[in-house]
């Protein structure tokens, strides 16, 4: 398993990325971390083609999609390139600890 | 009841050698004297932060700058929408009975006071530390995801994103104060250098220096009376990743707080001041507040609805896109066009009327921190 972490609320069953004491929609403290499976569909994609930091910039640019997770939760990751709206995905951590987003 | 007493904007571009403080000094003392307000009058100040000035008290800076002797101050920050929640805020102080004469003020040397680079990080850093900066994700990538979903959804095409940068530029070649006048057209837009599809150079604002100022007050004052009629905000999230499904639910929120308190609907405006960091912005908040049907924003502007003759006029002076944008003055000058235009005082950019109502709205972040208000001249 090699899916993105999310927090999951004991009480309610909500997940989510970003880290929190509770639950967001229901105020549960019942929060446990589970790995999520990575399969799910692009929400939005973008091509960087000019990067904020100099250092980040490649010919062509590189590949942003948020990607909505089977679990639930909305999550950014690097996308390969030429990715479409609603494509089914997985979603795995890169080498480098970053999320990617490939054509399932 | 609080009204817009006083405005006032500088030029928006290139002010080499001039700092934030310097700036702001030159808008706050034109707007207090707009007001026609003895300095002494101006007993409050909600200042915006600048990137450029990174101090944790700019609104002593600025009190002790102009010599005011205020009984609140203090700095604010909602990024974009500051200028917007700041004028909010005065309203507040005011129906308080804590104010009487509140000063709402931002500008800084963005341009020239930092590298391109240190402006884009800056910037970037609204992303979420740990899950979106490390991607590689600036603000023009925030909102080329939103951009890119809301042409999925509507089935708007980027030439009619295109349309909205071509009016505001040509909105601001009638303003001696704007950034940028060359006059564009749709092929400019589309050839212009991608920055993250679908968002090309020219749907972006540029970075400027300058500043503006409001003040807001308890009582009309000299000449025509622009009262706060209606308010409203919501927080919707911060980060992208947690924006709502629905693209224009924050903007929504705010704004149909803000009509039913002032007792009137989105037809009834005859004048429109909004934010338009990027021109999905503006595409998303026309639709969302009920100006233009989904997706058909860019075909509307094309058609002539949001100009000078059109039925909802809409950023006079061009907005951030072409006027300009220095951070929190920014929109603050959309509210010098509004008021400008409202009290007959636009000169060869007047709309006939003058315009009865207006309707002002700004977004933080990505979508995330709304606040819109409505202006009405009641005399």
């Amino acid at each position: 398993m090699n899916g993105p972490m999310l927090q999951s609320c004991g009480a309610c069953c909500r997940r989510w990325q970003f880290r929190r004491g509770a639950c967001p929609a229901c105020g549960s403290a019942e929060v446990s971390e589970i790995a999520a499976s990575g399969q799910g569909t692009v929400w939005s994609v973008t091509q960087v083609m000019r990067a904020p930091l100099s250092e980040l910039d490649v010919p062509g640019g590189y590949g942003i999609a948020l990607v909505t997770l089977v679990e639930g939760p909305r999550i950014m990751c690097r996308a390969e390139n030429g990715l479409a709206i609603g494509e089914r995905v997985t979603v795995t951590i890169r080498a480098d600890n970053l999320p990617a987003a490939t054509r399932a | 009841m609080a009204f817009l007493t006083g405005v006032a904007a500088t030029a928006f571009g290139k002010h080499p050698g001039s700092d934030a403080p310097t700036l702001m000094e030159t808008a706050a003392r034109t707007a207090i004297t707009d007001a026609g307000l003895p300095l002494e009058a101006v007993d409050g100040l909600v200042c915006g932060y600048a990137t450029t000035f990174p101090h944790l008290m700019t609104a002593t800076v600025m009190v002790e700058r102009l010599g005011l002797k205020p009984r609140h101050a203090h700095q604010a920050a909602v990024g974009g929408a500051t200028g917007a929640v700041g004028i909010l805020l005065a309203r507040h102080l005011i129906a308080a009975g804590a104010c009487r004469h509140v000063l709402v003020l931002g500008g800084e040397n963005r341009l020239t006071g930092q590298s391109r680079d240190d402006a884009v990080k800056t910037l970037a850093g609204v992303g979420h530390p740990v899950h979106e900066v490390p991607l590689g994700a600036s603000v023009p990538a925030y909102y080329a995801l939103v951009a890119a979903r809301h042409l999925h959804e509507t089935g708007a095409s980027e030439g009619d994103l295109a349309e909205l940068a071509v009016l505001m530029r040509r909105h601001a070649a009638d303003h001696p104060g704007a950034q940028l006048t060359k006059p564009i057209g749709v092929d400019d837009v589309m050839a212009s250098k991608p920055v993250a599809t679908p968002l090309k150079l020219l749907d972006c604002c540029p970075i400027s220096d300058g500043a503006a100022a409001v003040v807001v007050s308890a009582e009309p004052g000299q000449g025509a009376s622009i009262r706060l009629a209606g308010w409203g905000e919501a927080h919707t999230h911060q980060h992208v990743s947690e924006m709502p499904d629905d693209l224009g639910l924050g903007a929504r929120m705010a704004a149909s707080a803000a009509f039913e308190r002032a007792g009137r609907t989105a037809s009834d405006m005859r004048l429109l001041g909004l934010y338009d960091s990027f021109t999905p912005t503006l595409a998303i908040f026309l639709e969302a507040l009920g100006f233009a049907a989904p997706g058909q924003a860019g075909p509307m502007a094309r058609d002539g609805l949001f100009g000078r003759d059109g039925h909802f006029p809409l950023n006079l002076h061009g907005g951030l896109l072409s006027y300009g944008h220095p951070g929190v003055a920014g929109f603050l000058a959309h509210v010098v066009e509004v008021v400008r235009q409202m009290r007959g005082e636009a000169g060869t950019r007047q709309v006939k009327g003058p315009p009865p109502l207006a309707y002002c709205h700004a977004d933080g972040g990505v979508f995330s921190s709304h606040a819109g208000f409505v202006l009405e001249r009641t005399a």
